[in-house]
């Protein structure tokens, strides 16, 4: 399988030994990542020697269909699974050793997860779903209120910090989850399938957010299989049966379509 | 645009100007900038057709405006309009001629093919990205938007069909 | 760490019910274990209440008459003195016995140090001079009774008889026979009569301390103090309750396994509730590493969480206990009141909450590890295969039972290793109820059916003024009499040991005493013997094999022909017939008869006829009963089924909540496909059901055999013998079991009609992910 498109050369330099270092604007880097999911009689090859490098201030998206690996892709590069064989660098840093709690501290200051059924702790209200994690990575319990208000003000969830998950709409759990995961300022953003479980108003504004949390420098890696949302990214990597398919830059806006009409003529 | 012309004027009487206003009012930046020059072919065309029929007004210190208003004959056209379904887009003939016939002919393969069409649709489904946010309160180009876009991921989840299929 | 209290708060606020229920056994808990210590203490060392009751003296001096005792008085760390009294050594003579006595001269004031706790009776009146107050054990032995009269015999040997006023506890000397001379109470002026000689005047005075571990050095030093040669006898408060050491081990041993196994009942359902909170918060535990929680933060969150439940309830326990303990009524609320002025009482309570919390955090270790292992991806869970039917719901299909049982019984056992663990952790405290009626019925054994308890005589008579032949006459001419057996007891020592076992002639060759023999066989013949299990263990004998013991100076040569129940004595009786005693002078005359009265004949009657008929002269006794001693058995026994009964309650909502858990799609379905909401709830109830009958069955069933096992162990251990155990009533376990089935039906109906309440919708998609 050929790797086609203008980028394909920077994620195939493979390096043959072990203690070669990343480069210093990768915030992510994986080599030669291999992961299978045995069953009681099958084995699912979910992700077959995968290379990927994302630069710090990035925004690329992972598109393939379902069963193509991309949310077990996306789990390796959190920590959340353990590749077969393969290598990672997190933020200039190798992770791919890392014993389970070196994962859970790193994930702390460096990693913001977000997923597709927004996953929030049931038993908690929206504010102590995101200043949990604030008190993990060592925050007082005055600086996660302040920083947890910060961002429930830039998310529109003011009056919400005092409901649980339950009385949440979709949209408002995964501004919640949004916010859980920006709290502590993460180098890398992983986003499983953010609007998966979201009506097209509320995929609407997760985009519009992710856009905006990008446009002041923050690196997102997202995994969907909605062309809408990975349009909003610079880059965009197929996935395709466990392996990159493609992977391409997006071009200026300039070079688009300017109206509706442009595209509704190409349907002939 | 005759049509959506004479659906402006059933609603009421409006002279050319007016009419491009309109246009522009209800579809915003989602849609084509109207020419002048084509309303006033197309009203012409309407009203020699009897869909119409135009009246000049006096101004004082300007020139004469035509101002027009439907017939029956036009309301009949229109009715007739709104009760037929309207055809959707049909299938990109063009490129799955392409896809089916390259690797016989020498051709790129087709991972390249399909790699190039989703770097196009990504591109195109990027600028309307950037388009829905240009004009966000306008609801109807909003919808308009939307509709290209359900078509584009359409295309998008058709071709990741194709290289199953194919590959 | 804030962050764990942060979401230890949020899970304890999302779980109240919960939490307090747990927080309510573990109190329970507490408080019964507390109790049972406190019981214990008080039950093995009555001594102990005594002296703290009586204000008891930490060092009695006994000085010759004439020393000067003042000094004592202003000894460092003396709180308080008693006396002193002036003390004469005498006899206390009834019939042919006689036994040494210490009087004691007192005001008709009781002192305020060392104050004699009048048990029956009253105190001195200086209205009689004649009267005397004795010590109980004294009295006991004496057979001496408030309003009788006792003779006491002077040094010179003159006798004099005085009238006993009162019965009271003293902690100023051991209990008789153990400790001698007994102890009696006059008037100074009785005192003077009885011995004129003012050289045999002792003077006896206690020192109440305020450190009691400074007994020995402050006893050192009043004897410097004094000098030696004024002194003829030094006693401290340790010599004299290691010469009480009490045997009350089956009360004690009882209440301590069931305080412990109430306690492993307890860890068992917090380890069960704790899974269960697990189980149900995989997304949520996978969720909390996702931010960052380590897998050893994930294994604290629950230890902390249940700890911390623990030490609620173990608090709320100790305050209940220390509070309201001293209020209960009859002997739990005297052995709270005691215990609570113990000064180990603070050690044995952190040593109680210690092992309260420890087992209740060890049992939440496992379901805790289990949370740290949950992986932080939010796995997709894998469809279970269709199960199917299960056998049970198999049969019910084919017996055409309605829906809801066949897919109630479905429901219940679909998944065998989660039913058969739910139904073993249910199992648990009804086989401690099982257990706890099994020790009730024991003692109702004791008291109905003393025949087969070694308890065949309900009285006893000694001729005390009339000759053999006419006892034997007064006897036979009762008509609820039904046997009388000549008997005699001699102390008689066991070779190889400094030991003495008690030697018991009852019954004659022809007329055999019925004994409850639980080996063996009766005696047949003069030199064979039955013998108590406590006997048994002291001679390190068999049935079967033959011993020597020596009597009255006379060897035995005994063959054990059979061992049986022997309540009294710690079982340290050696029963032979009454003409194994037999010397040169024939056969030894009997000492008392013991009486076997025909069945429905009352003890009491029939003994205030005899006492008639004999006028006084045949000293008529009821045979004490172990059983009534241990009513506070059933105290505790009704107690403890209380505690197992919460234990239960815990487990039940437990298994309910985590059966609505899995079942809740299936429920979903089910009603989509048409069941009515009472169905519904039906087939959960059904399922509960269900799991407690098993649990019931098993229960019992183990806890019958268990019960045997321990009683009798106990009985074992206690010199009893092996053999009392008893059965609780079929219709009791029945009964406990349909109780227990009903509870459960009703406990689940609440939850069940809330899920049945639920959306359809809601129920369906409750899995996803």
């Amino acid at each position: 399988m050929s790797r086609s498109g203008p980028d394909t050369a920077r994620v195939a330099a493979t390096p043959d030994a072990d203690h070669v270092l990343p480069p210093a604007e990768a915030m992510l880097w994986a080599q030669d990542l291999v992961k299978t999911h045995r069953g009681a009689e099958t084995a699912t090859h979910a992700v077959r020697h995968v290379d990927l490098r994302v630069d710090r201030g990035e925004f690329v998206a992972i598109m393939g269909p379902s069963g193509a690996g991309k949310s077990t892709l996306l789990h390796l590069l959190g920590g959340l699974d353990r590749p077969d064989s393969g290598r990672i660098w997190l933020d200039g840093q190798r992770v791919d050793g890392l014993s389970e709690a070196r994962w859970s501290l790193l994930r702390r200051r460096t990693v913001g997860i977000v997923f597709q059924f927004f996953n929030l702790v049931t038993n908690m209200t929206a504010a102590d779903n995101v200043e949990l994690p604030a008190l993990l990575a060592g925050m007082s319990p005055r600086q996660a209120r302040a920083r947890r208000e910060e961002l429930f003000a830039e998310l529109d969830l003011e009056d919400r910090a005092r409901s649980t998950p339950a009385a949440l709409s979709g949209g408002e759990q995964q501004r919640v989850a949004l916010a859980r995961a920006l709290v502590n300022e993460p180098g890398l953003l992983l986003a499983d399938e953010p609007t998966g479980n979201l009506d097209s108003r509320n995929t609407r504004d997760v985009l519009r957010l992710l856009a905006r949390y990008h446009a002041s420098g923050q690196t997102i890696l997202l995994v969907t299989h909605d062309a809408r949302v990975a349009s909003g990214a610079d880059r965009v990597i197929s996935l395709f049966d466990g392996e990159i398919a493609d992977d391409t830059a997006l071009h200026a806006p300039a070079d688009g379509p300017t109206t509706v009409a442009d595209v509704l003529r190409l349907k002939g | 645009m005759r049509l959506p012309l004479l659906a402006l004027l059933a609603k009421e009487p409006a002279h050319g100007y007016e009419l491009k206003q309109a246009l522009e009012q209800t579809f915003g930046a989602a849609y084509p900038q109207p020419n002048i020059g084509q309303i006033y072919v197309t009203l012409g065309r309407l009203e020699k057709n009897g869909l119409i029929k135009g009246q000049d007004i006096d101004q004082s210190n300007r020139p004469n405006k035509r101002v027009y208003e439907i017939t029956d004959a036009g309301r009949e056209e229109l009715a007739a309009w709104f009760a037929e379904p309207t055809e959707g887009p049909r299938v990109r003939d063009e490129f799955f001629m392409k896809l089916v016939l390259a690797p016989g002919a020498g051709g790129s393969d087709r991972l390249a093919l399909i790699n190039t069409q989703r770097r196009h649709y990504l591109n195109v489904m990027r600028g309307l990205s950037r388009l829905a946010a240009q004009d966000r309160d306008n609801r109807v180009a909003q919808l308009l938007i939307e509709g290209a876009m359900l078509h584009l991921q359409a295309d998008l989840d058709w071709l990741e069909r194709c290289q199953e299929e194919l590959d | 760490m804030r962050a764990l209290l942060r979401w230890v708060r949020a899970d304890l606020r999302a779980h109240r019910g919960q939490a307090a229920l747990m927080v309510l056994v573990t109190a329970v808990i507490a408080v019964s274990l507390i109790l049972a210590n406190a019981l214990l203490r008080d039950a093995a060392n009555p001594w102990q209440r005594i002296f703290l009751q009586s204000r008891g003296a930490h060092v009695w001096i006994h000085v010759r008459s004439g020393a000067d005792t003042a000094p004592l008085t202003r000894l460092d760390g003396v709180t308080g003195v008693a006396g002193p009294y002036s003390t004469a050594s005498a006899d206390l003579v009834r019939g042919a016995e006689k036994v040494s006595l210490e009087l004691r001269a007192a005001g008709p004031q009781l002192p305020s140090v060392a104050r004699p706790l009048v048990r029956s009776g009253r105190w001195l009146d200086p209205a009689r001079s004649d009267g005397i107050v004795l010590e109980s054990s004294l009295a006991r032995a004496m057979r001496a009774d408030v309003g009788g009269t006792v003779t006491v015999r002077a040094r010179d040997g003159a006798t004099r008889t005085m009238r006993v006023l009162g019965v009271a506890d003293s902690a100023d000397q051991g209990s008789y026979p153990d400790w001698t001379p007994g102890l009696g109470w006059v008037l100074p002026t009785a005192l003077d009569r009885v011995e004129p000689d003012p050289a045999h005047i002792q003077q006896a005075i206690g020192l109440r301390l305020r450190d009691p571990g400074s007994a020995d050095f402050t006893a050192q030093q009043a004897v410097t103090t004094l000098g030696s040669g004024q002194v003829t006898q030094v006693t401290t408060w340790q010599q004299v309750r290691s010469a009480m050491g009490q045997d009350n081990r089956l009360l004690g041993l009882l209440l301590g396994v069931f305080g412990l196994v109430a306690l492993v009942a307890a860890a068992l359902a917090t380890a069960g509730a704790a899974g269960g909170r697990v189980l149900a918060q995989v997304r949520d535990i996978a969720m909390l590493k996702t931010v960052g929680f380590t897998p050893a933060q994930v294994v604290r969150l629950f230890l902390y969480e249940h700890t911390a439940l623990a030490l609620a309830g173990m608090a709320l326990g100790a305050g209940a206990a220390s509070l309201f303990g001293p209020l209960l009524p009859g002997a739990l609320g005297e052995a709270m009141g005691v215990w609570q002025a113990e000064p180990a009482r603070a050690g044995a309570l952190a040593a109680t909450g210690a092992g309260v919390v420890l087992s209740i955090a060890l049992a939440t270790a496992l379901p805790a590890w289990r949370a740290g292992r949950i992986p932080a991806a939010p796995t997709v869970r894998a469809d279970r295969p269709a199960s199917g039917i299960s056998r049970l719901a198999r049969l019910a299909l084919l017996l055409k039972l309605p829906p809801a049982l066949a897919l109630g019984s479905r429901a219940a056992f679909h998944r065998p290793l989660r039913a058969g663990l739910t139904v073993a952790r249910l199992a648990i405290p009804i086989m401690m109820i099982t257990v706890a009626l099994g020790s009730w019925a024991t003692l109702d054994g004791f008291q109905d059916h003393p025949r087969q308890l070694g308890l065949a005589a309900s009285l006893t008579a000694r001729p005390s003024g009339i000759d053999d032949a006419a006892a034997r006459r007064l006897l036979t001419e009762q008509p609820a009499v039904a046997a009388a057996y000549p008997g005699a007891e001699i102390p008689a020592l066991v070779p190889g040991e400094t030991t003495t076992i008690t030697l018991r002639a009852l019954g004659t060759a022809d007329h055999p005493y019925p004994f409850a023999l639980a080996a063996g066989h009766l005696i047949r013949d003069e030199d064979e013997a039955v013998a108590g299990q406590g006997a048994l263990n002291l001679m390190h004998a068999k049935v079967g094999e033959w011993v020597r013991v020596t009597a009255g100076g006379t060897p035995h040569i005994l063959h054990i022909v059979g061992r049986d129940i022997e309540p009294d004595h710690n079982g340290e009786m050696l029963s032979v017939d009454l003409g194994a005693l037999a010397g040169p002078g024939g056969t030894p005359k009997a000492q008392y008869y013991a009486l076997v009265l025909r069945p429905g004949a009352n003890p009491t009657a029939v003994r205030t006829d005899l006492l008639a008929a004999s006028h006084g002269r045949l000293d008529v006794r009821p045979v004490a009963n172990p059983a009534a001693q241990l009513g506070l058995v059933r105290v505790v026994v009704v107690g403890l089924v209380g505690v197992l009964t919460l234990i239960g309650l815990a487990e039940l909502v437990t298994a309910t909540a985590s059966g609505l858990r899995d079942h809740v799609r299936d429920l979903g379905v089910l009603r989509a496909m048409g069941l009515t909401p009472r169905q519904v709830t039906a087939i959960i109830v059904t399922s509960t059901a269900l799991l407690t009958t098993a649990a019931v069955l098993a229960g019992t069933g183990l806890g019958v055999l268990l019960s045997n096992r321990l009683i009798n162990m106990e009985g074992q251990a206690s010199g009893v013998g092996a053999g009392i155990a008893r059965m609780p009533a079929p219709e009791t376990l029945l009964m406990a079991g349909a109780v227990a089935v009903a509870v459960a039906a009703c406990v689940s109906v609440v939850p069940a009609t809330r899920a049945t309440r639920a959306r359809i919708t809601a129920a369906l998609s409750a899995n996803r992910t």
